[in-house]
Formats: C-alpha cells, sequence, structure tokens
C-alpha cells in the first residue's frame, strides 16, 4: 500500500510536469468556459425571459443554469483525453523503461488518473471563478464551491480511467481520438448539462435520463442554484463515487491486460 | 557464477494473419562479469528475447532464472536487479536530465539522497552534468542516448541489459559510451546483456557470442573461438589469365600445401582458406614463379565476425537492409517532438 501510494506519486508527478510544461494548454483551459460563458450565456439569455421556461431552467438565470453544466463538460473533455499519455508512453517506449522497473502496475493508471483530477480542479476553480464575474451567484457559498470542485475532480478522474481503458485496447493515436470524439459530443448533448430535461423531446429525455453525466450534473447544478438538498446530494455523491471507483477497477484491469 | 540461466525459451506471436515464431526455443547461459553479445540481423528475435528476459513479455514456453528469480513468477525480484536501456530512445523529453534521472531513481524506490549522489556521479561520468538542468528536448542524440544509459545504471543493476544501445551514433560518442559502461561495469562486477548490429563492436567488447538467426542460435562461443571455427585466414588471388592448364597446377600446387584448407576459384580470381596466412605469401609467389604465372594483386584478411556471421547464417551482415532502415528510424527519434 505505501509502494501504491508511493509509485503512484511518481506517475502523477511526471504528468503534471507534462502539463505545467504546456503554456498554451494552461491558456486555454482559462479562455474556453470565457468564451462559453460569454457567447452560450449571452445567446441564450433570452431563453429564461420568459416565465414558463425560467420554471423549466429550476428558476434560474442561463447562466447559473449552464455553469455546472460547463463545469461537467471540461471535466468530459479534460479526462477523456488523459489516456492518450498512455499511447504516447507506448510509442516512444517509456511505457515499457516503467515496466521494466519494479513499480507496481496499478500506480501507472492511477497516477495518471490522479493527474488528470488534479487539473480538472484547476479548471473548475478557473470556471466558477470567471461564472462569479459574469454574476452567477452560488447559493450554497464556499463549502458548495469546494463540494462542487471534489465531485467535478471525482468525475474527471472516471473520465481519465474510461479513457485509459480504451487507450489499453486501441493502441494507436488517430484511432484513439476518433473514438473520443465520436464519444464526447453525443454524451454531451444527449444529458442535461446544455438544457434541461423538461424542454427535450421525449426520445431525447429518455436518452437523457440514462445518460451517466446527467447524473453528474444535476447535484452540481442543485448546488448553484437551489442550496443543500442533501437527499439529492447523497444520492448524485454516490453515484459518482461509484462511477469513479468502478472505473478505477476497470482501467486498471484493461491496462494490465494490454501489458500481459 | 550463473547469472543468466535460459531454459528453452520461445515466444510466438499468435495473429490471424498467420503466428509468427519469433524466438524458437533458445537455451543459454550467461556467467557473472560477462559482457554477453546477442548478434542478429534484425527480425531474428534479439529484441524478444531481451524483453522476456527484463520481465517485458511472458515467454510463450520455457524458462529463464536471473540471478535465480523466475522471469515469470518472481518479475519482481528481477526487475529489482536488472537494468534495461531499450533501442528506443526512452528519455522523457519534457524534463530536464536531472528530473529524468530522479523519476528512475524513484521508481527503483531509492532515497533522494542516494538518487542525488549517484544521478551526479553517473552524469558526470557520461560528460551530461553541465547540461543536467536543461530539458532534454534540447539535447543532441548522442546525450540523449547517455542520459538514456545514465538512467539504467540508477539502481546499480547487477545485470544491464542494452539493446542496441549503440544504434545511429557516431564513432566517437560510441568510443565515450562503451569506455564509461566498462569503468561503472568494472566497478560494480555488472553483467552486460547486449544485442548490437555492430560486428566491430561485438568482437572487442564480448566476452562471448551468440549469433542468433530466425530465433535460432546458430554458434555460441568466444569471439576467437568463432573465427576459428571458421577455418582460418583468407587470402584473395587476382591471377593474370593466360592458360588455364597453368592454372589448374598452380590451385593443385597451393592445394597440397599442408596449412591450406580449402582453395575455390573462379575465373582469374582464387580464394584459399588457411592457417598462418602470413608465412603462406611467400610459398604461394615462389609457386607462381615456378609455374611462370603473374599475380596481380594478392589480399590477405584475418576473418572477422562479419565472415563468422556468414558461414552461420549465409548472409552478408552488410548486406541487410536493416542497417538503412534502422538509421532512418534513428533519425525519426532524433527528430521527435512532443
Amino acid at each position: 500500500m505505501k509502494k501504491l501510494i508511493y509509485d503512484t506519486y511518481s506517475v502523477m508527478w511526471r504528468e503534471l510536469k507534462h502539463w505545467l510544461d504546456q503554456k498554451v494548454r494552461i491558456l486555454v483551459t482559462i479562455f474556453q468556459p470565457l468564451i462559453w460563458l460569454a457567447l452560450m450565456g449571452n445567446v441564450m439569455s433570452k431563453l429564461t425571459d420568459n416565465p414558463f421556461s425560467r420554471q423549466a431552467f429550476g428558476g434560474a438565470n442561463y447562466l447559473s443554469f449552464m455553469t455546472p453544466g460547463i463545469i461537467v463538460m471540461t471535466s468530459l473533455f479534460g479526462g477523456i483525453f488523459g489516456g492518450i499519455s498512455v499511447v504516447w508512453d507506448r510509442r516512444w517506449g517509456y511505457l515499457h523503461k516503467m515496466l521494466a522497473s519494479p513499480i507496481s502496475r496499478t500506480a501507472i493508471p492511477l497516477g495518471k488518473m490522479l493527474a488528470t483530477a488534479i487539473q480538472g480542479t484547476f479548471q473548475s476553480l478557473i470556471i466558477i471563478i470567471i461564472a462569479t464575474l459574469f454574476g452567477v451567484e452560488f447559493s450554497t457559498g464556499i463549502p458548495g464551491i469546494i463540494t462542487i470542485i471534489l465531485l467535478a475532480a471525482c468525475f474527471n478522474f472516471t473520465m481519465a480511467g474510461l479513457s485509459i481503458a480504451i487507450a489499453s485496447r486501441i493502441k494507436t493515436m488517430e484511432v484513439l481520438t476518433a473514438v473520443i470524439n465520436f464519444l464526447t459530443m453525443p454524451l454531451m448533448f444527449s444529458s442535461s448539462a446544455m438544457f434541461p430535461i423538461q424542454v427535450m423531446p421525449d426520445w431525447l429525455a429518455t436518452i437523457a435520463r440514462f445518460n451517466p453525466i446527467t447524473y453528474v450534473v444535476n447535484p452540481l447544478r442543485t448546488l448553484v442554484i437551489s442550496g443543500w438538498e442533501m437527499g439529492d446530494l447523497i444520492k448524485g455523491f454516490l453515484y459518482i463515487t461509484f462511477l469513479a471507483l468502478s472505473m478505477l477497477f476497470i482501467a486498471r484491469h484493461e491496462f494490465n491486460r494490454s501489458i500481459a | 557464477m550463473k547469472v543468466i540461466e535460459v531454459k528453452d525459451l520461445a515466444k510466438t506471436y499468435y495473429s490471424p494473419f498467420g503466428n509468427i515464431e519469433a524466438v524458437k526455443g533458445i537455451s543459454f547461459e550467461v556467467e557473472e562479469g560477462e559482457i554477453f553479445g546477442f548478434l542478429g540481423p534484425n527480425g531474428a528475435g534479439k529484441s524478444t528475447t531481451i524483453m522476456m528476459l527484463t520481465t517485458l513479455l511472458k515467454p510463450t514456453r520455457g524458462t529463464a532464472k536471473i540471478l535465480g528469480y523466475d522471469i515469470v513468477h518472481q518479475p519482481n525480484q528481477v526487475r529489482q536487479l536488472i537494468g534495461y536501456v531499450s533501442q528506443d530512445l526512452t528519455v522523457d523529453d519534457t524534463l530536464t536530465g536531472w528530473e529524468n534521472m530522479y523519476l528512475q531513481g524513484r521508481f527503483y524506490h531509492l532515497p533522494k539522497e542516494v538518487i542525488k549522489e549517484r544521478a551526479e556521479e553517473l552524469l558526470k561520468l557520461l560528460k551530461i552534468y553541465d547540461r543536467a538542468k536543461d530539458k532534454a528536448e534540447t539535447y543532441s542524440g548522442g546525450m540523449r542516448k547517455k542520459l538514456d544509459i545514465a538512467m539504467g545504471l540508477i539502481h546499480r543493476p547487477k545485470i544491464l541489459f542494452l539493446d542496441e544501445p549503440t544504434l545511429g551514433l557516431d564513432v566517437q560518442t560510441r568510443q565515450d559510451i562503451w569506455e564509461y559502461v566498462q569503468k561503472i561495469r568494472k566497478e560494480n562486477k555488472m553483467t552486460i546483456f547486449l544485442t548490437t548490429h555492430y560486428m566491430e563492436e561485438a568482437d572487442s567488447l564480448c566476452d562471448r557470442i551468440a549469433i542468433i538467426d530466425k530465433g535460432e542460435i546458430k554458434a555460441l562461443d568466444t569471439p576467437k573461438n568463432l573465427k576459428n571455427s571458421i577455418g582460418g585466414d583468407l587470402i584473395f588471388l587476382t591471377i593474370e589469365d593466360n592458360s588455364t592448364e597453368k592454372l589448374e597446377r598452380f590451385i593443385k600446387r597451393i592445394k597440397s600445401l599442408d596449412p591450406v584448407k580449402n582453395v575455390s576459384s573462379k575465373d582469374s580470381k582464387c580464394n584459399i582458406v588457411a592457417s598462418n596466412a602470413e608465412s603462406l605469401i611467400p610459398v604461394i609467389f615462389s609457386i607462381a614463379f615456378e609455374i611462370d604465372i603473374n599475380i596481380t594483386s594478392i589480399t590477405m584478411k584475418k576473418p572477422s565476425l562479419d565472415d563468422v556471421y556468414l558461414a552461420y547464417t549465409g548472409r552478408e551482415f552488410r548486406d541487410e537492409d536493416g542497417s538503412r532502415e534502422d538509421s532512418m528510424r534513428m533519425r525519426r527519434l532524433l527528430r521527435r517532438t512532443r
């Protein structure tokens, strides 16, 4: 166990070094939510002008509604590309260098997933700061914001696990990027991240009810708009934890299978 | 003491397009402190063997023991004792030389002070210490390879596996690398398992050499014995062609000489295999003078590993397409950017 933690830190340290090295990538993570909030928020703000639709959006303006959606979307995108480093490491032979050493095999996927989650924490924080500047009020205050960030990081971790599991099977960069893009867009737009389920056509609403992203967005939205509704929150929290743990297990299994 | 014991080790890659028997049941042993060379063309099974011995690949059949530990059942004990420098350049370009060493030390669970001390020592020895705080992406190809090798040495392995360590490097860098590796080897009584394309390298460095071709070991001995095993020295003659009858008489006379083992001739060329060729040359000249034929050129050659290789695999080593392909790959590796 001590060895696992030590090795996980080694892998994570390397991934974070890579991340900090990419200044442009960090800039993009700042500007992307800015663009989303400024553009989408302004274009769509008319949506919540009439009382009926305002009710569908949970009594909030569109920006408040969308902020949790953007946090989840950013986590999804950040996380789902976490597996790419596995493909790079394999291609350049660095993976073999790690595997020839006595490093714990679980530490490799776990360290990469944690590094992605830490990046996600940073991204969520930026989105929240920008949203606050745009006038979004978080009804649960600072403790709520911390909870939001933690839940988003958990989701990020989960998606990184999914990505590593896929990258363990698909070993070329081109195919992996294609598969990831194929997954993310439909996942995103068939969830309640951008629009409330109430305004969706029936077929889409049905898909959205089964979409895991809906279950992640909902507790975050509760924290932003409605406050501490413990029943919803605990359900959401349990769901995300379950998702994260099972994905860690799957990623570990797939990764170990690919190196055997 | 035997540090590597390989018994009937085999690896087959299964694929829907037909199975490839990369290694077909090889057996050999390596003694402590030896430099053991694996020599063979591309696709001969060298890297597959190294990957099995370094626990990166599971053998399809057979066993191997590294310092008594089984590579399949006790991989973690094996990993702690061996160092592996792959044929790919596996330094992390976005990290500095020092960070690369630090991370590598962590992979082997060394305390920070030990890493620091050994990294400094190794980087100084390999003459990249003054660049240790620069990112590896700014290094030249030779420097990166030196860093790669330094990384493989940080935990003081008992056995160092070097897979084509000097591929595509210039002569000076190659010599440097070998000088330092030899120094470390002597200080730590390290065993080296080496695969290489460079005949001269294998010849001058290795205590014993295994010639591997198509997944099988064709010959295994000291470079000297291998060279002796193909018969002796070579003499190449070119004769001014004046009469076939005279030429036949000449060849017959040469064949009857005691040290001569074999003579083959084609047109005006004549190849002689003999022991102690130096003292044979004057005799050849006097016979030529007697029979009255003109020798226009004469070359004497001590057998090289190239000739040994040719004799055992039926292929000329340098004619392999591989060398070109390899240098292309090397260039690709060096050009890479993240």
